[in-house]
Formats: C-alpha cells, sequence, structure tokens
C-alpha cells in the first residue's frame, strides 16, 4: 500500500492551465485596448489575409454551385437539383470552419438556408418553390458573408445578441405553430381523419423545438402538449395528444371539436406570451440542454407519440431547437471555448446525418419500425451531443 | 461525516481547492466529449485507512503487470464490456489515456475535480466523496474484434494480435446472448465497497462517450474470510486450486504471458469469461451426497472425497467419473480462478431467481489451458445439470504501466 505524491502533479498541471489562462486573459485584454484603439477598417487588415481569402473563395465557389442550382431549379430538373443539393453542402462543409470562427453571425445566416437544400437533395419529389426562396436566401447570406466585418463585441454583448436572435426564432415558431394548428384542427373538425393525421407531425414540430419555453408558462405545456401517462385525471385530458390517440387508436374524431378549438386557444395564448417574455441567456443554455433530455428521456423510447409512433419527428424537432441555440452562441464560443464549438458543430453534423437516414421524402420511420440496434445508434449520438451540448454553460 | 469535515484532515478543503480553481475552471479542457476535467479533486486523504480498517487500503495499479488479476480478491466487481466508436487510432488513444488518468485517480481514492461554474454538471459524479480506496482496481483486456477479427481492421492493430486471442469456439450445450458476450474492450472493476466499484465502471462510462459504447454491464459478489477460498452460490469452494500457482513462479507459468507474445503482451494475460447461470432452486433441492457427487468434494470442509483437507492433493480415481473436480485434474491444467457470483431478478415464467457465476480466468494460454477443460466439462461435467452457460468473452490483457503511459500504449504506438 503506497502513499503516492503525484498529488504534486496535478497541482502543477493545475497551475500550468492558471498561467496558461491569465496569459490568455492578458492577451485579450491587449486585444481589446487595440480594439478600442484602431478604427473598425484597420481590424479588418489585422485579419490574417489567408484566412480572408480561403473565406472568400469557398464563398465564391459556394455562390456558384448555388447558381447552378438556381437554373436547375429554374428548369425544373429534379435530377440536377439533387446533385447540386448535395454539392451545395460538399463546398459549405469544405470551408465552413474558418467561417465559423471569423464571421459567426453570417455562418449561422449561410447554415440555415444550406441544410434545407441539402435534406431536399434526399427527397423522391423536389419542392421547386420552396427550394427557389431558401436558394435565393442563401445568396442573400452568402453576400452578406462575403461583406462581413469582424465582430468587435464583448462576451456578454455576444450573448445578448445571441438571446436576441434567438427569441426572434422562438417567435417565428410560435407563429407558424399557430398556423399549423389552424390547419390541423380544420381537418379534425371536419372529421377527416386522413387529411389530420397528415397534418399532425407539422402541427408538432413548432412546439417540440422550443418546448422549453412553453413549460415556463404555467399550465400552458400539459394543455397543450400532456401525454396519456402523464395526467393525473383522464377525464381532465386535453390538447394534441388527446386528439392523436382519436386519430390513431381510435380512428374516430367525435367529440374531439372542443379539444380541437382548445388547442388553437392554447397555442394563441403562447403566441402572446412569447412576444413579451423575458429571456437570459442563462435559460436559453439551459433550454437547450432541456430539449436534448426531453428527446433523451420520452423521445427516443417512444413514450411521447404513443399512437402515432411519429417519435422520430419530435426528437428532429428538439434537436433542430437545441441546435438553434448552438448557432445562436457560436460567437460566445468562438470567444470562449472554440473547442468544444467545432466538437458541436460535428456532432449536429454527425446527429443529422443518422436522423437523415430514418427519414424519406421528408418523412421519419415510424417508431414502431426501428430496431433495437436502430434506436440504440441514434440514443448514442444523442449521447454525445449532449455530453457536449451540456459544457456550453461554460461560456455564462 | 460531512465532505468538508473530511477534506479538512488532508490540510487543504475541497472548498479551498474550489476557490483555487475559480478562475482555472473557465479555461475547461474539452477532449472527446467535452468532459474531461480528470484531475484530482482532493488531497490525499482519501488514500489512508480509515481508522486502520483494511477496507481503506489502496491497491498499486503500476506495475509490471495490471492489478486485479493476481491481487487477492475483493468483494465486489463490475466488468463492462464496450464497443469502440471512436473515429480513428487517436480517438481511441485519447480514450485510454482518460481512462487511465481516471484508474489512477478512482484506485488512489482520488475525485475528479470541479471547476467554479455551477451552471455545469460536475466532473465526478461524486458518490465517492468521502469513501477510501476500498482496494480498488481496474483491469482493461482486449477483444479479438479490435483487431479486427469478424471484421473490418478499424485501427490498423491487426498485426498485433496475440497469438491465443480468439472468441471461445462453440461449446455442446451452451446457450449464448450474443448481446451479453464478447466487445472490443473488457473493463474488470473490484473493490471492498460496492458504491467504490460502481463509481469507476459509471464514470469510465462517461467518460467514454463519443469514443465508445457499452455492450453489457454484470455486477459481482463474492465474499470469504481473509485465507479462505470463497464459496459459489451452491455452497461450494470456488478457486481451491488456486493454491497450486500461488507464487511468483508459479504465475509465470499458469498467468503471465509468455515471450512468443506480441511485445505489448509482456507481462498480461489472457482473461476467458463466462457467465454461468446455476439453477438454485433445482439445486437446493437435490440431496447432500448428489451434491458432493457433482462436485466430487465435501461441501462443508471442501475436501476432495477420500481426503481430509481442503487443500490435500486430489486424488481423481477417488471421485465419480462425471465430477466437476475429477474433470478439472483430468485436464491437467491450471488456471488463475477469479469469478464471481451473480444475481439479476427473478425469471417471470417460472418465479426462479437469476443467478449464477460469472466465471472469469486468467491463463497465458487459453487454447492449451482452458479450452480443451472447458470442452470436456462441456461435454461430461455433471455439473451440467444444474448450470447454463449464457455469454461468453475472451480478452487480452495487456501488460501493466508504469506512471506517465497510458493502459495499452504499446499496442497502440509500437
Amino acid at each position: 500500500m503506497h502513499a503516492r505524491t503525484d498529488n504534486r502533479f496535478s497541482k502543477l498541471g493545475y497551475i500550468g492551465i492558471f498561467a496558461l489562462l491569465a496569459a490568455t486573459l492578458a492577451a485579450c485584454g491587449n486585444n481589446k485596448d487595440a480594439e478600442s484603439a484602431a478604427p473598425a477598417s484597420a481590424q479588418h487588415a489585422e485579419t490574417p489575409a489567408n484566412d480572408n481569402s480561403a473565406i472568400q473563395e469557398g464563398t465564391n465557389k459556394l455562390q456558384e454551385v448555388t447558381k447552378q442550382l438556381q437554373e436547375a431549379i429554374g428548369s425544373q430538373n429534379a435530377d440536377e437539383v439533387k446533385k447540386l443539393g448535395k454539392s451545395v453542402n460538399d463546398a459549405w462543409l469544405a470551408y465552413e470552419n474558418s467561417v465559423r470562427q471569423a464571421f459567426p453571425l453570417e455562418y449561422v445566416e449561410v447554415e440555415k438556408y444550406v441544410m434545407p437544400i441539402f435534406s431536399a437533395s434526399a427527397y423522391d419529389k423536389v419542392d421547386f418553390e420552396a427550394l427557389t426562396v431558401t436558394a435565393a436566401k442563401l445568396q442573400g447570406a452568402l453576400d452578406a458573408l462575403k461583406n462581413a466585418k469582424p465582430t468587435t463585441a464583448n462576451t456578454s454583448e455576444l450573448l445578448l445578441q445571441a438571446v436576441d436572435n434567438y427569441k426572434k426564432y422562438v417567435q417565428e415558431q410560435a407563429d407558424q405553430m399557430v398556423v399549423q394548428a389552424k390547419l390541423f384542427t380544420d381537418a379534425v373538425k371536419a372529421g377527416n381523419i386522413d387529411e389530420a393525421k397528415r397534418l399532425y407531425p407539422q402541427a408538432r414540430v413548432n412546439f417540440e423545438r422550443i418546448e422549453p419555453i412553453a413549460e415556463s408558462f404555467g399550465d400552458l405545456d400539459p394543455r397543450i402538449d400532456a401525454r396519456e401517462a402523464d395526467v393525473e385525471d383522464i377525464g381532465a385530458w386535453t390538447g394534441i395528444h388527446r386528439i392523436e390517440k382519436a386519430l390513431w387508436a381510435e380512428n374516430s374524431l367525435a367529440g374531439m371539436d372542443k379539444y380541437a378549438d382548445q388547442l388553437v386557444a392554447d397555442i394563441q395564448e403562447l403566441q402572446q406570451k412569447v412576444s413579451s417574455f423575458e429571456l437570459e441567456p442563462k435559460g436559453m443554455v439551459a433550454g437547450a440542454m432541456e430539449l436534448l433530455n426531453e428527446a433523451a428521456t420520452s423521445k427516443i423510447t417512444g413514450e411521447e407519440e404513443v399512437f402515432s409512433h411519429l417519435d422520430l419527428v419530435d426528437f428532429a424537432a428538439n434537436v433542430e431547437g437545441s441546435k438553434t441555440v448552438y448557432l445562436s452562441i457560436i460567437p460566445a464560443l468562438n470567444e470562449k471555448n472554440p473547442d468544444l464549438g467545432s466538437q458541436l458543430d460535428t456532432q449536429f453534423q454527425k446527429m443529422e446525418q443518422v436522423l437523415l437516414a430514418y427519414q424519406k421524402n421528408g418523412e421519419y420511420v415510424t417508431y414502431d419500425k426501428l430496431t433495437t440496434e436502430q434506436i440504440r445508434e441514434i440514443s448514442d449520438e444523442l449521447s454525445v451531443l449532449s455530453t457536449l451540448m451540456s459544457q456550453t454553460a461554460s461560456i455564462l | 461525516m460531512s465532505m468538508g469535515e473530511e477534506s479538512n484532515k488532508g490540510g487543504m478543503s475541497r472548498l479551498d481547492f474550489l476557490k483555487m480553481s475559480a478562475v482555472a475552471g473557465v479555461g475547461l479542457i474539452v477532449g472527446g466529449a467535452g468532459m474531461k476535467v480528470i484531475e484530482r479533486a482532493t488531497g490525499s486523504d482519501r488514500n489512508k485507512a480509515v481508522d486502520g480498517n483494511i477496507e481503506g487500503e489502496q491497491v498499486e495499479m503500476y506495475g509490471e503487470h495490471q492489478a486485479g488479476i493476481v491481487t487477492p480478491q475483493q468483494t465486489y466487481m463490475y466488468l463492462a464490456s464496450f464497443k469502440i466508436v471512436a473515429a480513428d487510432l487517436a480517438a481511441v488513444i485519447r480514450l485510454m489515456k482518460d481512462w487511465t488518468k481516471f484508474s489512477d485517480l478512482s484506485t488512489s481514492g482520488g475525485s475528479m475535480r470541479t471547476g467554479d461554474n455551477p451552471m455545469l454538471p460536475p466532473s465526478d459524479t461524486g458518490e465517492t466523496y468521502d469513501l477510501p480506496a476500498s482496494g480498488l482496481t481496474v483491469t482493461f483486456g482486449f477483444g479479438p474484434s479490435l483487431f479486427g477479427v469478424g471484421g473490418g481492421d478499424r485501427y490498423g492493430l491487426a498485426g498485433k494480435l496475440p497469438i491465443y486471442l480468439k472468441d471461445i469456439p462453440r461449446m455442446p450445450r451452451e446457450k449464448l446472448d450474443a448481446t451479453m458476450s464478447g466487445g472490443d474492450v473488457i473493463v474488470q472493476v473490484c473493490a471492498d465497497d460496492q458504491q467504490v466499484a460502481f463509481h469507476a465502471i459509471r464514470n469510465f462510462i462517461r467518460l467514454s462517450t463519443g469514443a465508445a459504447t457499452l455492450n453489457w454491464l454484470n455486477e459481482g459478489f463474492i465474499s470469504g474470510r481473509p485465507g479462505t477460498t470463497p464459496r459459489n452460490l451452491f455452497g461450494f469452494k470456488d478457486g481451491t486450486a488456486n493454491v497450486l500457482h500461488q507464487t511468483s513462479a508459479g504465475f509465470d507459468q499458469v498467468v503471465w504471458a509468455g515471450e512468443d507474445e506480441p511485445e505489448w503482451m509482456r507481462g498480461g494475460t489472457y482473461m476467458a469469461f463466462r457467465k454461468i447461470r446455476m439453477l438454485l432452486e433445482v439445486w437446493d433441492r437435490s440431496s447432500m451426497a448428489e451434491q458432493q457427487d457433482t462436485f466430487g468434494r465435501y461441501k462443508e470442509s471442501g475436501a476432495a472425497y477420500g481426503k481430509q483437507g481442503e487443500f490435500d492433493e486430489v486424488d481423481a480415481s477417488k471421485l465419480p467419473d462425471t465430477a466437476h473436480v475429477r474433470l478439472a485434474k483430468e485436464s491437467k491444467q491450471l488456471i488463475h480462478r477469479r469469478g464471481y457470483s451473480y444475481t439479476d431478478g427473478v425469471d417471470p415464467r417460472t418465479g426462479n431467481v437469476n443467478a449464477g457465476l460469472l466465471f472469469i480466468s486468467y491463463q497465458r494460454n487459453p487454447e492449451e489451458q482452458f479450452i480443451p477443460m472447458l470442452k470436456l466439462m462441456q461435454s461430461n461435467d455433471k455439473l451440467n445439470e444444474y448450470t447454463l452457460h449464457i455469454a461468453s468473452g475472451m480478452f487480452a490483457c495487456p501488460g501493466g504501466i508504469r506512471q506517465g503511459e497510458y493502459i495499452g500504449q504499446k499496442l497502440f504506438e509500437s
């Protein structure tokens, strides 16, 4: 039995980190002095030329491919659109890392439009109309990237900016949620089971993307989203899962009108509350984690959509909502924890790739069709993502 | 005892330490899965035996051989099998380094340092904050699949496959569950405190996120007074024959891999694993005579038939033809047994308790020492009436390491 002395080593390592950090802080301090002293244009010139020219070059290439894509969309050439959709993604992946480091805000904009173009390339049927809009927006985002200036904001400013951006997203989702809820409940009230089933997933995603926000408004979340297993008094059970049961288990929409009306009213109330709610960086980052925890506890186990088995729809929406927070905090991550930023980037890509394999024409395979191994594969990627995401609070 | 009280004994309280780390916490070292702050949190106060109690003791992890192989058996064990999913060899090495670091930390009674940011999850799960090292040992082994056997050679290790590393061939009367068998890496954690053992395996699992995923996990226990042979769940002494080689020369002959093995196996060994379901209810209804005939030993004394003492030399001719011990002797081989009992809930169909033996043996040449013995027993052993082999595995355990090295370094870097 030994009394060991290697404690000394960890203490040394410790001081090592401390010194390194002190040096980094000092360097940051210097930078800031320089920043405040020098005009913005001088700042721009200070950025290593090779970095910037790589971004310019990559962006030119990506714009070129996007232009070809737009032409293919114009001539309604589906095969070509699919092929170029993949090329757009490849062209972006080839240099996105340097963009994320240098121009995080512009990065997020580009990322937002590349993803749906890439996804569409895997669908059998091409939605030319939607792609026309997305491709045009991508070109716009790329123009902005070419003219981007390095940010001079400090971390807390970057975080406030992140919250602002994220709040816009939350509002968009809430607005869209109202639209989708109306479409869905119209079908329900018309007694059109097939149509209601078709619209159901769309009525789910917006909510699942921002669920932690809904949870902050008292009993709104359970009113909208309670599962049968959650409620104490089955008679008081309301919300979308009540209708899910009617659609998939009861095969009858009799008596669903009142739930449909209340669902719309509740979602409108949510939209109202979202427009005036306060959010802090802390809450935003915690919410991103909650989303992944939701995915890890109720979606991956098939407990969220016990009747429709559309758990992967919710799962993907949870991941998307979480990714939006990640995208918003990239500037702060670059500042404080760039390693974590690039790991998250890689892992979100892996997660999306795995999910893509379970999509057909934009529709997810139902949970009951998944094998244990397939569920485990998805779960493993989510575990890695969640572990990384749990470290994002290091920027606060 | 509260954390603060105990920490103070070591000179620097946990709180002081946290204060010191206030700034350093920002500079989180983020590795493979973002959770790589494997640094000692406390002083060495946990290394001391508590009130002279043996449970507080440390087992040295560094040396020619890995600990947990010829180390006297601790009371509890966790055995975990991992599938390595790391993208490349460099990522495998990162995992091994992290695991080694955490082994060093936990076998000497330490915990991982937590930074000052309360918004982050704590680095250490914390259930051993006020527990001693408890004789914790960690033993690593590598399965055939890590070297590309039966699949692609993902990490370019095929050329370093040890001579006898292959899955145990099919045996008569086995009913193996593939999901509970084999694996790229095996981690055996043993301690005299179950919570200390679980803490270790739990954090090995956490640290593996992104580089490995857990295939299966077994939990074992074994109890015997110091100096006595522990008994299995059939009430018979298990591992009596270990005494025949319990010397340094004996271990060389029986356990430690030969010179003909790849460099990284020097000082290493092979771990054979069988999960053996024991039909306790049937056994408990069989007569004492039947039970003793099955083993060929007297239940209480452990002496072989025709002998007085447990360690008296066995005269195989005095034992029933199919007695377990007779077959073991007839194979004329020695292995180093280090098994644990397990229980695993209830079989809902019968109401019987799922229980048995996590058979683990270490040997230098499984093809000579173990496989023929297993085959003989699976074919003829009277014990088969009361047992069923349900999982299997063979792993090559690399030699020990020096401080500063990581587990398997010679395998991954030479």
